[in-house]
């Protein structure tokens, strides 16, 4: 499975109830209430235990979290190595 | 729509006027009651509430509640009974500690963070804290642990979802065990308890449900923080209660409202939350606030989430026939 379908199934399952058919891979999940802010605290652990990463606190920005296309972009880079965006003016 | 600085101000006679018709009403007709007890924490909304209730019913008829645990600022309940003092009311100063320790102990909680911040002993001061600048960046709301260990240092981390909701835990039984206090109170004296939600709060839901959210009514609820304070300087309010950064006063290690909850400075914070509640483009709004549109759109989405997220605090229950209310 992706990571992309992986994630997905996390959303679905933990914050849509089984639900899949709203949720595109674009949409944003704070604008269109779909993950609040303390479901965004449930997918920075999520990712961490399911992936072994460590997100650092600049990098927890919509950028890197507010989709599943976000996400898995973040985490294909986290993977890699490679450097990821970060707040501004760091 | 009309939005400029001027949009908040309130003519503080009237509106004195309205809010004490408010209490006066719900103390004779509504609830049939003797007067009002009014929970004071040393902070300017419980101030407010507290001197418009002697205007509504007389001093005779409030009661004032002081009513601290181990860990509140010693000021706060030195403000509050000079303010009572000066209103001429009735209070009472009751340590809520072993209310507080009864229902989870604090050698528990203490136990829970020094497993997060293995330096912490009982007695290190510690609080939780969010990114406090969301006007000049975006990121998500995610909490910190900060312990002052004995050594002066300050240790940090970040919380996941588990250890947030278990220290929030434990900081709402202070809160609630306030609740249980003022309404022993309330009724053995046939009195109301007067809640001091403000508008700024009861929209993006920084209250307690059953806590400072467990009260008979809410006549704050329609003022913004900003208008509070212009009614403290009408009702002549002590002026340390005025002059005091608004705190939760709930942890150990003092934190301000813009760290613990809101994020955005108060000069801003109640503007952008009109703009957001009207409708007013982000345009207009970053003009008069002189920010830049990334801002506005920053606050006004933190807005949106946060008035999702606590909905479920703003009404009593949900039934099968809606919230019972």
């Amino acid at each position: 499975m992706s990571n992309i379908d992986t994630i997905r199934e996390f959303v679905v399952e933990n914050f849509l109830f089984g639900d899949s058919a709203q949720l595109t891979d674009e949409m944003s999940f704070l604008e269109n209430g779909i993950i609040d802010s303390t479901g965004i605290l449930e997918m920075i652990t999520f990712l961490e235990e399911n992936y072994k990463v460590k997100i650092d606190d600049d990098e927890l920005v919509p950028e890197n979290l507010d989709s599943l296309m976000n996400i898995s972009a973040f985490l294909d880079k986290k993977l890699d190595g490679m450097s990821v965006p970060k707040e501004e003016g760091k | 729509m009309q939005f400029n600085l001027d949009v908040l101000k309130i003519n503080c006679a009237e509106e004195t006027k309205r809010v004490t018709q408010f209490v006066t009403e719900q103390v004779a007709k509504g609830y049939r009651r003797k007067g009002v007890v009014v929970g004071l924490s040393g902070g300017i909304d419980s101030a407010v509430m507290c001197a418009l209730a002697v205007e509504a019913v007389g001093k005779d008829k409030v009661v004032g509640l002081i009513l601290p645990e181990r860990e509140s600022n010693p000021v706060s309940s030195q403000y509050a009974v000079s303010h009572a003092k000066e209103l001429g009311i009735e209070f009472r100063e009751i340590d809520i500690t072993p209310t507080v320790d009864s229902v989870a102990s604090y050698s528990q909680r203490d136990e829970f963070i020094r497993k997060l911040i293995p330096g912490y002993t009982p007695g290190c001061k510690y609080n939780i804290t969010l990114p406090t600048d969301l006007l000049d960046r975006a990121s998500f709301n995610f909490y910190v642990l900060q312990v002052k260990l004995p050594d002066g240092t300050l240790e940090k981390k970040r919380l996941n979802l588990e250890e947030f909701r278990t220290i929030t835990s434990f900081a709402n039984i202070k809160i609630r065990s306030r609740m249980i206090h003022l309404y022993a109170e309330a009724e053995r004296r046939n009195l109301i308890v007067a809640g001091t939600t403000n508008r700024t709060e009861f929209i993006l839901g920084d209250f307690c449900k059953y806590g400072d959210g467990g009260t008979d009514i809410e006549a704050l609820a329609h003022l913004y923080k900003n208008q509070i304070y212009q009614l403290a300087d009408h009702l002549a309010v002590v002026s340390e209660i005025i002059d005091r950064a608004p705190s939760p006063d709930t942890f150990s290690l003092p934190v301000n409202d813009q760290e613990f909850f809101f994020r955005i400075p108060f000069d801003k914070l109640d503007f952008l939350l009109y703009a957001w509640e009207h409708q007013v483009p982000v345009e207009q709004t970053s003009k008069v606030l002189d920010i830049s549109d990334e801002a506005v759109k920053r606050a006004f989405k933190d807005f949106a989430s946060k008035n999702h997220a606590t909905a479920h605090l703003r009404v009593p229950a949900y039934s099968l026939d809606g919230d019972v209310s």
